[in-house]
């Protein structure tokens, strides 16, 4: 089975939101009372929203804007509900997990090839964190250049879905490399819409450290000259499973 | 590159915590700051907790209670980021999607194999919303009974794996027979946890409508006893595409 087959042009609204009716007066209603009812901790334990860019692993030209909404478990291991936006309509679009050089380093070889390094997005301006001033951001940016991110796409909407379809894609990070730039009309969109510049920002951080050496096993492409691509397959039931 | 098959001890912790230093009182002043500052109108969107159980495709006795916290985008759609627990130190475990019927009877064949029908675990009362009053979730259990999910699962915490590893798996919604069955005693910790039980729920729902038809390329294992794997392969690098493929 295609893991990115194109979709059809079936069910297309404006702006992108999925096709479906406006909430009815009833659900509106419930989703204030559960809000007011339910306890919401995990969500409440977000703590940051970070906006970067990512880059299809099979296809290293597709390139997106992303929103993280950033929980902290510990001091080296984050986990982000990552969206297309900042909006209250913001499609969420994949889940991504940070963790430190020091864990990261503790991976077999055949994980490590699904991650990838976040010391040039941060050096370069690419990643902010929206409305903190950069003095205030800058030393969780220098403990987020020493970590790596393992992020999978879950709806492809830079290609016009309005659905979530096919497999999920792994994601990479921009990297100062030819074969992946980050296309400048993109920054330009992003850096507009919070009046920044990510060239001037990238002079700020020109005192951010990465990992000394990064592993070669992140940032697969680089390295091998390769991409990696989500394959879902029709396989036989598994009728048990004993752990041991 | 082995799919699911894969545990790694690495980063062992305590209660689940992947391996690291607890976060600083720094770090913690920061993070405050920085939330003060912020918005996260998307977050903010999350309207509802409901707790049910799922299925590795690949492995059907391979079950979990989940936790997802859903946003409603529209009557026809919503998008759940998915936890394994309802506390404070929850581990994000994958991301649902959820659409009418109307909205899944469109997409292809090909695309409706990778989703689950939600009619039996509402009417058997495993789909819970903690702490909601049953009568006020009532129109949303009936709404809910008639659509279809699709769930990737990107941390596979049952079964140990303290980081997250290998690829996402393709989850299963409970169904009343066969490898569809949760097992019980994942149900009755469940129960005793929210003080509820499930057998009551199935009573008080019988009003819940059943969906007239459930299409059949859902719950794929049902019919074609196969299920779907996942996994990564190397290819050939990519570094341009022609968006004119997909419009």
């Amino acid at each position: 089975m295609a893991s990115t087959y194109p979709t059809n042009g079936a069910n297309t609204q404006k702006n992108g939101v999925p096709p479906g009716k406006p909430m009815s007066l009833g659900t509106q209603m419930l989703d204030k009372g559960a809000q007011m009812l339910q306890s919401l901790k995990p969500i409440k334990q977000m703590s940051q929203h970070v906006c970067t860019f990512a880059i299809y692993a099979q296809d290293m030209s597709r390139q997106i804007e992303t929103h993280h909404f950033v929980t902290r478990i510990n001091q080296d291991f984050l986990q982000c509900a990552v969206y297309d936006s900042d909006d209250s309509s913001g499609r969420l679009i994949g889940v991504e997990y940070i963790v430190s050089d020091r864990i990261f380093n503790t991976l077999p070889s055949h994980e490590q090839k699904l991650w990838h390094s976040h010391a040039y997005e941060i050096q370069s301006g690419l990643l902010v964190q929206p409305r903190v001033p950069e003095a205030v951001a800058k030393p969780e940016l220098e403990n987020l250049a020493n970590t790596y991110g393992k992020f999978w796409c879950t709806w492809q909407t830079d290609r016009g879905d309005k659905l979530p379809i096919g497999a999920p894609s792994l994601m990479m990070s921009p990297q100062e490399d030819l074969r992946c730039m980050v296309k400048p009309e993109l920054v330009k969109k992003r850096d507009d819409k919070y009046n920044i510049s990510t060239a001037a920002i990238k002079g700020s951080r020109s005192d951010i450290m990465g990992p000394g050496k990064l592993n070669e096993m992140a940032d697969y492409w680089r390295g091998h000259n390769k991409c990696l691509a989500v394959e879902v397959e029709r396989t036989e039931m598994k009728k048990l499973t004993v752990f041991p | 590159m082995s799919s699911t098959s894969e545990r790694n001890g690495a980063g062992a912790g305590k209660n689940g915590i992947p391996a690291g230093k607890p976060v600083s009182t720094g770090q913690q002043i920061l993070d405050k700051g920085a939330q003060m500052l912020q918005s996260f109108k998307p977050i903010n969107q999350m309207s509802q907790h409901a707790c049910t159980f799922a299925l590795y495709s690949q492995d059907m006795s391979r079950q979990i209670e989940t936790h997802h916290f859903i946003t409603r985008l529209n009557q026809d759609f919503l998008q759940a980021a998915v936890y394994d627990s309802d506390d404070s130190d929850a581990r994000l475990i994958g991301i649902e999607y959820i659409v009418s019927d109307a909205t899944f009877e469109k997409l292809p064949p090909d695309e409706q194999k990778l989703w689950h029908s939600h009619a039996y675990e509402i009417k058997s009362g495993l789909w819970i919303h903690p702490r909601m009053p049953e009568m006020i979730v009532t129109p949303e259990l009936k709404n809910l009974a008639k659509t279809y999910g699709k769930f990737w699962c990107t941390w596979q915490t049952d079964r140990g794996d303290k980081l997250p590893l290998g690829p996402p798996s393709l989850m299963m919604s409970p169904q009343a027979e066969g490898e569809g069955v949760v097992n019980h005693e994942l149900v009755t910790k469940r129960d005793e946890k929210y003080k509820m039980s499930k057998e009551d729920l199935v009573k008080s729902r019988i009003e819940i409508p059943e969906p007239e038809w459930i299409n059949p390329m859902a719950d794929y294992w049902r019919q074609h006893k196969k299920c779907f794997g996942v996994d990564v392969e190397s290819t050939k690098m990519k570094i341009e595409t022609d968006y004119s493929i997909y419009s």
